[in-house]
């Protein structure tokens, strides 16, 4: 009782969804497009925080809030690399991650797109030269595509994601 | 007729002349050889001794008058029913004695293998004796050979002290068995100079329906005991464990069914059957034997102990088979009744290779390891490979997987509790759904406990440097295991053949009337009667082999694509330790919580913190024991209870010879008084 009398006192506390906005979705729609000719499927995405200080991730985060709302374009993260097309690396890779970064890309079934994001993930940022990084994280693993800003917002994300399949010139997974 | 009356004497004569050269050999080596040999032509002339019964269909008879004339002389006789049980004691000898040759060489310098051999035969002698036996003299003596025999060989490590215990249990429990049986068979027995079982069964004629209760009961506390029934189990896993692998492969696969076999001759072939209540009686023993022995299966993390709950289990479910087959026998149903019979032969006989397998293939692992711990194992399926295979056949059929043996003999059993409802009477129909319910949790129990019972040994990685360090068995000892893994596979998948072996094996058992139209011409499928049910092993196994066969050529040749191999997704961890892996205790834990009212468990968690701060954690101790209330509630007070008369009896002991003067003339005047009294 008490919590419907809540519900009745508070009423709604969200903001209204604002206007929709154009260009994400015009770039979901090419992204979409572009993954059906690639996969015939969705894209599955594994995304992996080599040491990141989790604005990168916050941003990732964002493409699935109901602005973005990725999943409507057929892309979702995925629990484990095994799932994955593709992973979303952020932040410079730490001591720690090292290993498990590279056991990640070796998880994941070929064909693969790794996609790096935020500057820190380029040149390890206010992170360089400390004790504690390995380097970034193409010194690592292969990266196809790298995705600048610090941190990215969702929109850069999504256009980084859609540059990486359109540079590819890999057929869709038969021919690998 | 010649190969029989060749091979019953070539029977005997293998095990009585194993255990006398065993006993003289020249050295340790040469006593395991010829332990082995004796035990081989043994078993070798017993399975044909069996065949030809079995095939004849006629008893094949040797007395020897001359022995002990006044109770009978030594009589075998050896009918179907007698030739199926010595056809499992031989199936099991058979293996276990070549397995022995290797597995006794740990042996050699620590206890005396010229001893062990002998009682090794003495015990394959008595075993077999026992099948054969025509007269009640026969039995006993061959009853009491086994016994004793088989308490020297639990002895074997007799420099443990919980062998010692476990012997201490074994022997009193199995002479407990024999003080129940003698007046069994004397009851039984119309004349001090009749004790033949034909003469028996005349005398079971006349008796008053309350001394055939009375009979019943004792046949069944007493067989029960050596059949290891719950509560009478106790001993079962102290003395399997403490025995070498194969003697514990002989006792739990075969020994223990001695004990059904009793039951079946005199409360069924001697005694006709009974009213409902033996049944009935056979049917909660069962039924709480199966499901209280897989339970206490679970919480065991030692390896043969776990077997030997097993033992318990699969016991029960015999024993459900007889009940619900002498329950429907009571009510005039006799070929609904055959199955439940037929059902407890066959599981009779599919537990004897099984079991024998599972603990030779534990022996293996033991042999190796050193240790019966299954903490401590892991990973031996990569070090020993084969026993890892004859584990997992073993475990496979124990729990009831389609195609092997275990599984169409508890269809079996399934099949005659649900033909339980042409019972008129509903109170009586209505227990049955109980035994199939009980019957259904235990078979899922077990096959729980064999998920962890090889998953804990042999998968994973090796938690101990024993484990680590494992070679796969000697060969002899694999072949012996092989034996028995092709008998749990042919007996499963040739079921619809050996089951109207069986029915003409209960054709021989008096007090059964078994239907003619149930022993058809042996085909792809085993019918119960009535349409409640068929089943065809061969089809179902054709089946798997096919799902097989289809994957296996579907992956590598229909589908062709390049295969990268990579390390298990381990969520990028960087090094995995065994104390990471997942524990026998652990996998066991969500069940101790359901069943926390039976097992009552005690925990005793201890976590020693560093002097200067609690936050530093130095050591954690944490012990958790199962507590056997059954010894507590049942057995303990009769211990106390003996202890208290021996320490009143001691008095009597004083040390002065003129006071056990005085007992001697007054034990005499008393004697010349009662006979003066009652003349």
């Amino acid at each position: 009782m008490q919590l419907f009398s809540k519900i009745w006192r508070v009423g709604l506390v969200t903001e209204p969804v604002g206007p929709t906005d154009v260009e994400a979705v015009e770039i979901g729609r090419a992204l979409d497009q572009r993954i059906k000719t690639l996969f015939g499927r969705a894209l599955a995405i594994r995304e992996v925080d080599a040491g990141s200080c989790n604005g990168c991730e916050l941003e990732i985060t964002g493409l699935t809030n109901p602005i973005y709302d990725m999943e409507r374009f057929g892309m979702h993260f995925v629990a484990s690399p095994r799932h994955a097309d593709m992973l979303l690396v952020t932040g410079p890779v730490t001591r720690n991650m090292e290993i498990p970064l590279r056991k990640t890309y070796d998880a994941t079934p070929d064909p693969k797109f790794v996609v790096s994001v935020g500057d820190c993930a380029k040149s390890c940022g206010v992170f360089a030269d400390s004790y504690a990084v390995v380097g970034p994280v193409a010194s690592v693993i292969p990266v196809d595509v790298h995705i600048a800003g610090c941190p990215p917002e969702p929109l850069d994300i999504l256009r980084g994601i859609l540059h990486a399949l359109d540079r590819s010139d890999r057929q869709p997974q038969a021919t690998r | 007729m010649m190969a029989g009356s060749v091979a019953l004497p070539l029977m005997l004569g293998g095990y009585v002349g194993g255990a006398c050269l065993a006993l003289v050999a020249p050295s340790s080596r040469a006593a395991r050889y010829i332990t082995a040999l004796g035990a081989i032509v043994g078993s070798v002339a017993a399975l044909a001794v069996a065949a030809r019964v079995l095939v004849t269909a006629q008893p094949l008879v040797l007395t020897v008058p001359n022995v002990l004339a006044a109770a009978g002389g030594l009589v075998l006789s050896v009918d179907p029913l007698g030739a199926f049980f010595l056809a499992v004691v031989a199936l099991g000898s058979l293996p276990a004695a070549i397995y022995g040759v290797s597995y006794t060489a740990a042996y050699e310098g620590r206890s005396s293998l010229q001893f062990f051999g002998l009682m090794f035969n003495v015990f394959l002698l008595g075993m077999s004796v026992v099948a054969c036996a025509g007269n009640i003299f026969t039995f006993v003596l061959a009853w009491e050979l086994m016994s004793l025999a088989s308490y020297f060989l639990v002895m074997t490590e007799a420099d443990v002290v919980e062998t010692r215990e476990a012997g201490l249990w074994y022997i009193a429990m199995t002479q407990f068995s024999l003080v129940t049986l003698l007046p069994m068979f004397l009851l039984l027995a119309p004349g001090a100079e009749r004790t033949a079982f034909a003469d028996l069964r005349v005398g079971a004629a006349h008796l008053t329906p309350q001394l055939r209760g009375i009979v019943f009961l004792l046949a069944v506390v007493g067989f029960g005991s050596k059949a290891g029934v719950v509560p009478l189990h106790v001993w079962l896993p102290r003395a399997h464990p403490a025995a070498p692998s194969h003697v514990s492969a002989l006792m739990s696969g075969v020994m223990i069914k001695l004990g059904i076999y009793g039951v079946i001759r005199v409360a069924f072939d001697l005694m006709n059957g009974g009213p409902p209540w033996w049944g009935g009686l056979l049917l909660v023993v069962g039924s709480v034997s199966a499901l209280l022995g897989v339970l206490y299966a679970l919480m065991e993390h030692d390896l043969k102990r776990l077997l030997a709950y097993h033992s318990v289990e699969n016991i029960g479910i015999i024993i459900i088979g007889l009940g619900a087959g002498a329950i429907l026998h009571s009510y005039g149903l006799q070929t609904l009744a055959t199955i439940g019979f037929a059902a407890a032969l066959y599981h009779t006989l599919n537990h004897a290779c099984f079991k024998g397998l599972l603990f030779l293939a534990a022996g293996n692992v033991v042999h190796r390891t050193h240790t019966r711990n299954m903490e401590e194992m892991g990973g031996l399926i990569k070090q020993m490979p084969q026993t890892a295979l004859l584990f997992l056949i073993g475990s496979a059929a124990i729990a009831a997987l389609p195609p092997l043996n275990g599984f169409a003999s508890e269809w079996m059993v399934f099949q005659a509790l649900l033909a339980g409802t042409s019972i008129p009477r509903p109170e009586v129909a209505l227990g049955f759904p109980v035994a199939v319910g009980m019957l259904a949790l235990a078979s899922g129990l077990a096959a729980a406990c064999f998920v962890k019972a090889f998953g804990i040994s042999f998968l994973a990685m090796p938690r101990s440097a024993h484990a680590a360090d494992a070679r796969e068995a000697p060969a002899s000892m694999r072949v012996a295991a092989w034996m028995l893994a092709g008998a749990c596979i042919l007996l499963g998948v040739g079921a619809s053949v050996v089951v109207p072996a069986l029915y003409r094996v209960l054709e021989s058992v008096g007090g059964l009337v078994v239907d003619p139209q149930l022993a058809p011409a042996p085909g792809l499928w085993i019918e119960a009667p009535r349409a409640l049910g068929h089943l065809s092993p061969v089809l179902i196994a054709a089946l798997l082999a096919s799902i097989v066969l289809v994957t296996v050529v579907t992956v590598h040749r229909v589908h062709r694509r390049p295969l990268r191999l990579s390390d298990t997704w381990g969520c990028g961890r960087i090094a995995q330790t065994p104390r990471m892996e997942y524990t026998a205790s652990a996998f066991a834990e969500p069940l101790r919580r359901v069943f926390a009212e039976l097992y009552r468990p005690t925990q005793d968690l201890t976590v020693s913190v560093h002097p200067d701060s609690p936050h530093f954690v130095q050591s954690i101790t944490f012990t958790s024991e199962v507590r056997p209330w059954f010894e507590e509630v049942l057995y303990d007070p009769i211990v106390r209870a003996g202890r208290l008369i021996g320490v009143g009896v001691r008095r009597l002991q004083t040390g002065s010879v003129h006071l056990y003067l005085v007992y001697v003339v007054a034990a005499l005047m008393a004697a010349l008084a009662s006979v003066w009294w009652w003349p």
